[in-house]
């Protein structure tokens, strides 16, 4: 029966093969170069003709005293950091509430249509609105602005899908660990809660990487140099006139190789999180 | 006081006839309360508090003095100023141009790599890890990445050309090449994004419904275009809105490849705003186009669910 499968198939499946195949390499050559520049000097960069050698003067360069990268690696670290646990603490408290207790639904309704419409709106038209809160509560600037930030713009994603995860847990083991004497917060954190560990994976890594992302609010809210994530930080590469185009793009792996590492790794989580992403938009 | 009440409301139900069921008014979980407390406060104040600095700020002559907001009412002056300023055509347009054609390509390209990854049992193993690659890198490095190929100077498609002998390319500088050039990037970046989604729901389709179909004399691209497409339709509409939504919010990519020109060839939405707010200071100007942008959307969204309920509702008469 295969075999007729196959032959029924068969120009289709040619097909789709090459086509995949040229598919395969668009994605990775924009990549690959990069790569390959980053371990290039300068001279054979903006030289004429393709010279491949293999240098680390970008890296040293870029680690050289008096550059901001290691200060924006930190600062990008302590938000993805900060994000993801907020994400995951108040997520899954919200997305558990949501999805296994009684609430008002005057409450939930409002808060669900905001928590929907927040990640419709381009976040640079709150931007004025959000640089005057910020301006007035004393966050500007900081590593702890740009943590809340992140997850007010991530929470909404983080509390739903905790919530998808929560429906798939049957009521009557919360009810179950009440009987036996265990307090709300306690059947949460130790019933509840190790059942939904695939969403939190996806929670996290998901969140983390937008946070490890994200380049508006940076931008925005913080002045620059050693101040700012590494977002901003590959940002002020890109100059006019002087473009550091070797540094531009060790900076860039710098970013993006650990993401997609993660990404090969935590591939399943990856995946939920952008599917369940869009059954909610 | 909360156990009296407590006692007060659970005698009626205890009393109440079975027939009755529960009480109207169920009692609200504390911990619910609580637990969902944060996540509403971070909405509050992140979400509502400053859409209403934002409207503020539409209505009002802002002027910044020692580091703070000063605020005198212009009524509305500053949406007078969208319809007036020369820049809205060309701002409006580019917009329009860039969503059109990055959701249409993305939605197509993405949807054909995902029916096409299904029938091929080779190349699929790998494409289902590779393909979905450029969604989780940062737009910021994506423009690097595009950078490094196009710049007129060092970028790899004129070292090809020149090595070709063929005429070299400054698409990033040209009106339509910046244009072509950004959609490109969009492309790369988000039709994985879309073959995902497609891809995933191309799983739930039954496979014993497509053998059928080819039992029944079906040649492939017949079995593809009359019963796949039509079974991952939903899937494909709603990569289509989500994409929609992202074209809407798009800045990081045109920010740093050409910074919305030449002129204001590229000069998408939020790039405008935030020369408005951030270059030129004018935040009544910028806050007003927010609000306009924020206003139609909330139209579109309702015009959407009322389209989607009587559509749903038709098709139910239908059944």
């Amino acid at each position: 029966m295969s075999e007729t499968r196959r032959s029924a198939r068969g120009a289709i499946g040619t097909l789709a093969e090459l086509v995949l195949i040229a598919a395969v390499a668009a994605t990775l050559a924009p990549i690959l170069w990069m790569l390959v520049l980053a371990f290039q000097p300068l001279k054979d960069i903006i030289g004429s003709g393709v010279k491949i050698d293999f240098s680390l003067s970008n890296f040293t360069d870029l680690l050289a005293p008096g550059n901001p990268l290691l200060a924006q690696l930190v600062n990008s670290l302590t938000i993805v950091i900060g994000t993801v646990l907020l994400c995951l603490v108040f997520g899954s408290l919200a997305g558990y509430a949501l999805s296994q207790l009684i609430l008002p639904r005057w409450g939930t309704i409002p808060l669900l249509l905001l928590a929907g419409f927040i990640p419709l709106i381009p976040p640079m038209v709150l931007v004025p609105g959000l640089y005057a809160t910020m301006t007035s509560l004393g966050l500007i600037g900081g590593n702890f602005g740009l943590i809340l930030l992140n997850t007010v713009f991530q929470m909404p994603f983080a509390a739903l899908l905790m919530k998808v995860y929560f429906d798939g847990v049957p009521n009557t083991l919360r009810e179950a660990a009440l009987i036996d004497g265990a307090s709300e917060f306690a059947t949460f954190r130790a019933v509840m809660l190790p059942l939904v560990k695939p969403g939190l994976a996806a929670v996290g890594t998901f969140t983390g990487i937008m946070a490890w992302n994200e380049f508006l609010f940076a931008l925005t809210m913080t002045s620059g140099g050693t101040t700012s994530p590494l977002t901003v930080g590959i940002a002020s590469l890109v100059q006019p006139y002087e473009v550091a185009w070797g540094q531009m793009a060790a900076v860039g792996t710098l970013a993006a190789v650990p993401i997609i590492i993660i990404s090969v790794i935590a591939n399943r989580y990856i995946v939920a999180g952008l599917t369940a992403g869009a059954v909610k938009g | 006081m909360t156990a009296a009440a407590r006692f007060r409301t659970d005698v009626p139900t205890t009393t109440a006839p079975p027939t009755a069921g529960r009480p109207s008014r169920r009692r609200w979980s504390r911990f619910g309360l609580l637990a969902v407390a944060p996540f509403a406060l971070f909405l509050i104040v992140f979400g509502v508090y400053p859409m209403i600095q934002l409207v503020t700020m539409a209505v009002s002559n802002v002027t910044i003095l020692q580091g703070s907001f000063h605020y005198r009412p212009a009524g509305v002056d500053n949406f007078a100023r969208i319809v007036t300023d020369p820049d809205t055509a060309p701002v409006v347009g580019a917009t329009a141009v860039f969503i059109v054609c990055a959701v249409v390509l993305t939605v197509g390209l993405g949807t054909l790599l995902a029916v096409l990854l299904d029938r091929a049992p080779f190349m699929g193993r790998v494409g289902r890890r590779v393909l979905i690659w450029p969604t989780v890198v940062a737009p910021v490095v994506v423009s690097v990445i595009w950078l490094l190929l196009l710049s007129p100077t060092i970028g790899l498609v004129n070292k090809v050309l020149f090595a070709l002998d063929l005429p070299q390319q400054g698409w990033l500088g040209e009106r339509v090449g910046a244009m072509i050039a950004i959609i490109v990037v969009d492309v790369w970046h988000w039709s994985p994004l879309v073959f995902l989604l497609v891809y995933t729901a191309l799983q739930s389709v039954d496979p014993e419904v497509l053998e059928a179909a080819r039992v029944d004399g079906a040649g492939e691209a017949r079995v593809i275009w009359q019963v796949v497409l039509p079974m991952i339709r939903p899937a494909i509409v709603t990569a289509a809105a989500i994409r929609l939504v992202m074209s809407v919010k798009a800045f990081d990519e045109m920010y740093l490849l050409t910074h919305g020109g030449p002129g204001n060839a590229t000069n998408l939405i939020s790039l405008h705003i935030r020369t408005i707010f951030f270059d030129r200071l004018e935040f009544g100007y910028g806050a007003a186009i927010g609000v306009a942008i924020i206003v139609a959307f909330a139209l579109l969204g309702g015009i959407f669910a009322l389209v989607r309920r009587l559509v749903t509702r038709q098709e139910a008469a239908r059944v």
